[in-house]
């Protein structure tokens, strides 16, 4: 075995860093044979020539306007990102370090730089910058689907409604007005219905664009009024649109609920209508509302095929309308609006379904939730 | 601040407030007080004298560059330091890249410091891309600088049919691409260096800053705007005296390109220095500043 001791004129040639030495006016002075192996130009051709024969254009001007002046103000500078030419021309990746060397009088002797091949890093740097412009390109993308939600809110809002609202109008004067014969009368109840449920489709998709689309929805939560009358007028609509249907509503609130009323009734309305679409026709429905303790309830039960398993994951979704004859459903909205509005309560949203029934449960805390300590 | 540490003398403190008044000596509107726009580009003022000197950096690195060369003039001229926006210690959020798209608006922005600072017949000592800035502000502010002191110029850095700036096109482009895609190295990363400087403690401050660190798309416009400047009609009409410094070896300005400005420039003289590289200001500072004061 050899003598282990460094020998600090190899470490100079051979260390895994390339080393180069200029002096003030530019020229290289000196350079190790890492540097010249990296560069495919024997050390001794390197000595004279000018680093800026070294660096690619960019990199050059870089070199005036920032490493130069950096080295005289500070002495030296770390971590540069350099490309150095290869004698074929070839650009290498380098980070480099330098520092002047100085005369004990301040006066500039030379200045050495150390350079790193930066192939990954550079790689890498670039994955960053790409990463960092479709980041930006996407923000925008989402700004402007922002603006675009906005304008479809105010269509659904405004543009759908005002001529709904004018064709129920018209229907209405027609009933109320107009002889008319009775096939015209079967017409007109027809067209009602029509536009009801145009109507209720419009309302639908405002909640989707104002929810899923847009920040989540918006509840207006009180605990000031009773619930109970609320929940009786949708039970008593839903009766009067199928009067065929039974429902067995046990509605038990004794206590004040923190909610929105509308919201909650929407919710109750939602699950009915689904229980009425998919329960069997001959079934009684269940409709149960109850406080017990700090939580509010509210289950829809009804009978019929259980609801598979795989669908089930998908019920809440929006635009899922599972297996049943479009003409009947809606977009498929109800049971997602009707989640999300339990999510806006603080609640949840559960379904359980078995050969005996199909359960729709909402549950949610009774009071308002305790404001955190800070603000 | 830098200079404001260093010197006793009042005159070197910013103006009290309500300095100046609304309204310019040169009568042009001011849409900010002067203390606001003296604020925003992070202007010191030092020394003492009848006429004030101010100097302008250039592409890349701030006021500091100036410091070994305006030092020497403290003693008999106010001296006036300042960094153009997004760069030194700026107001870079006053930046616009619409605004800033051409030299034009720097020259601008070198007016209203001279008015925040009632200057007449003032010097202006530009350095690289700032000596075309100081031309275009003595063309519409012919009062505020008699003298034009042009380190490095250049009005046009690409080549043109009969003009040979240097540059090709496609050189400048690759500039271009290489800011864009290097500016990890060059700007936002550029790590703070602590220079052995016992003597000069009020530099520490300043360091954790570095001199050359600019916002990366700010230097990106700033070179956009520089190299692809094309200046030569104006030379004609710089109605102050100026002083061209050459260097000996320049590749962003070339000798030929300085002799170019001194031949366009109605009333110049002419230096060719000794020192070489970009940077005479910090390579050569004595020498610069010889030139300088014969000229002055």
């Amino acid at each position: 075995m050899s003598d282990p001791a460094e020998d600090l004129e190899d470490l100079y040639e051979t260390a895994p860093c390339g080393y180069v030495s200029i002096s003030p006016d530019g020229r290289i002075v000196k350079a190790n044979r890492t540097i010249a192996d990296w560069l495919g130009r024997p050390a001794d051709t390197l000595v004279g020539m000018r680093v800026h024969d070294l660096l690619g254009f960019g990199g050059r001007i870089a070199f005036e306007t920032h490493l130069a002046p950096l080295l005289r103000m500070q002495g030296h500078v770390h971590e540069i990102a350099l490309e150095l030419l290869t004698a074929d021309g070839e650009k290498v990746p380098a980070i480099a370090n330098a520092a002047e060397k100085r005369a004990a009088d301040g006066h500039h002797l030379f200045t050495r730089l150390t350079l790193f091949r930066a192939v990954d890093r550079r790689i890498y740097e670039q994955t960053l910058l790409e990463a960092r412009a479709k980041a930006e390109a996407e923000t925008k993308a989402h700004q402007e689907a922002a603006l675009l939600r906005e304008q479809f809110i105010a269509v659904l809002g405004h543009d759908l409604r005002n001529p709904l609202a004018a064709l129920a109008a018209g229907v209405r004067l027609l009933g109320r007005k107009e002889k008319l014969s009775d096939r015209g009368l079967a017409i007109l109840g027809e067209m009602n219905g029509s536009i009801g449920r145009a109507s209720a489709l419009v309302d639908d998709l405002l909640d989707l664009a104002r929810g899923s689309l847009g920040g989540g929805f918006v509840v207006d939560r009180d605990a000031d009024a009773p619930l109970t009358p609320a929940l009786e007028q949708v039970v008593a609509e839903v009766r009067s649109i199928t009067p065929e249907r039974a429902i067995e509503a046990s509605i038990r609130i004794d206590e004040p609920v923190y909610c929105d009323r509308g919201r909650i009734g929407q919710l109750a309305s939602n699950l009915l209508a689904n229980a009425i679409t998919h329960g069997s026709p001959d079934r009684p429905i269940s409709f149960v509302a109850a406080t017990s303790g700090d939580l509010f309830t509210l289950s829809v039960a009804n009978a019929g095929t259980p609801i598979p398993k795989d669908v089930m994951k998908r019920l809440f979704q929006p635009f899922f309308r599972g297996s049943v004859r479009r003409s009947r459903n809606g977009l498929g909205l109800g049971l997602y609006i009707a989640s999300e509005i339990a999510k806006a309560h603080g609640g949840r949203l559960d379904v359980s379904s078995t050969e005996e029934e199909t359960r729709f449960t909402f549950t949610m805390p009774r009071s308002k939730p305790v404001a955190p300590p800070s603000e | 601040m830098l200079f404001q540490e260093r010197s006793a003398s009042p005159s070197r403190s910013l103006p009290p407030q309500g300095f100046a008044a609304e309204v310019s000596l040169l009568g042009g509107p001011m849409l900010f007080s002067p203390d606001a726009v003296l604020r925003r580009h992070n202007v010191n003022i030092s020394g003492s004298g009848e006429r004030t000197i101010l100097f302008a950096h250039g592409f890349g690195c701030d006021q500091t560059m100036w410091e070994p060369v305006a030092r020497n003039f403290e003693r008999d001229f106010r001296v006036v330091l300042f960094d153009y926006l997004g760069h030194g210690q700026s107001d870079a959020t006053a930046y616009s890249a619409e605004r800033y798209a051409s030299l034009e608006a720097y020259a601008e922005d070198v007016i209203e410091i001279g008015r925040a600072l009632d200057l007449r017949g003032a010097v202006f000592v530009g350095h690289s891309v700032s000596a075309m800035i100081g031309a275009l502000a003595s063309i519409r502010a012919p009062e505020m600088f008699s003298d034009l002191v042009m380190v490095g110029p250049s009005p046009r850095y690409i080549d043109d049919e009969g003009y040979r700036g240097g540059f090709s096109r496609e050189q400048v482009d690759e500039l271009l691409d290489f800011l864009a895609a290097n500016h990890l190295g060059w700007s936002a990363a550029m790590a703070p260096a602590i220079m052995g400087n016992p003597d000069r403690p009020e530099l520490g401050s300043r360091l954790e800053n570095s001199f050359c660190r600019t916002d990366p798309a700010i230097a990106r416009d700033f070179a956009r705007a520089t190299f692809l400047s094309d200046n030569r009609g104006d030379l004609a009409a710089v109605p102050a005296r100026a002083l061209v410094l050459q260097c000996s070896e320049d590749i962003i300005a070339p000798v030929a390109v300085g002799e170019y400005v001194h031949a366009a420039l109605p009333r110049s003289e002419y230096r060719l220095l000794h020192a070489t590289g970009h940077c005479p200001n910090l390579s050569a500072p004595e020498e610069v500043t010889a030139a300088i004061r014969e000229f002055v």
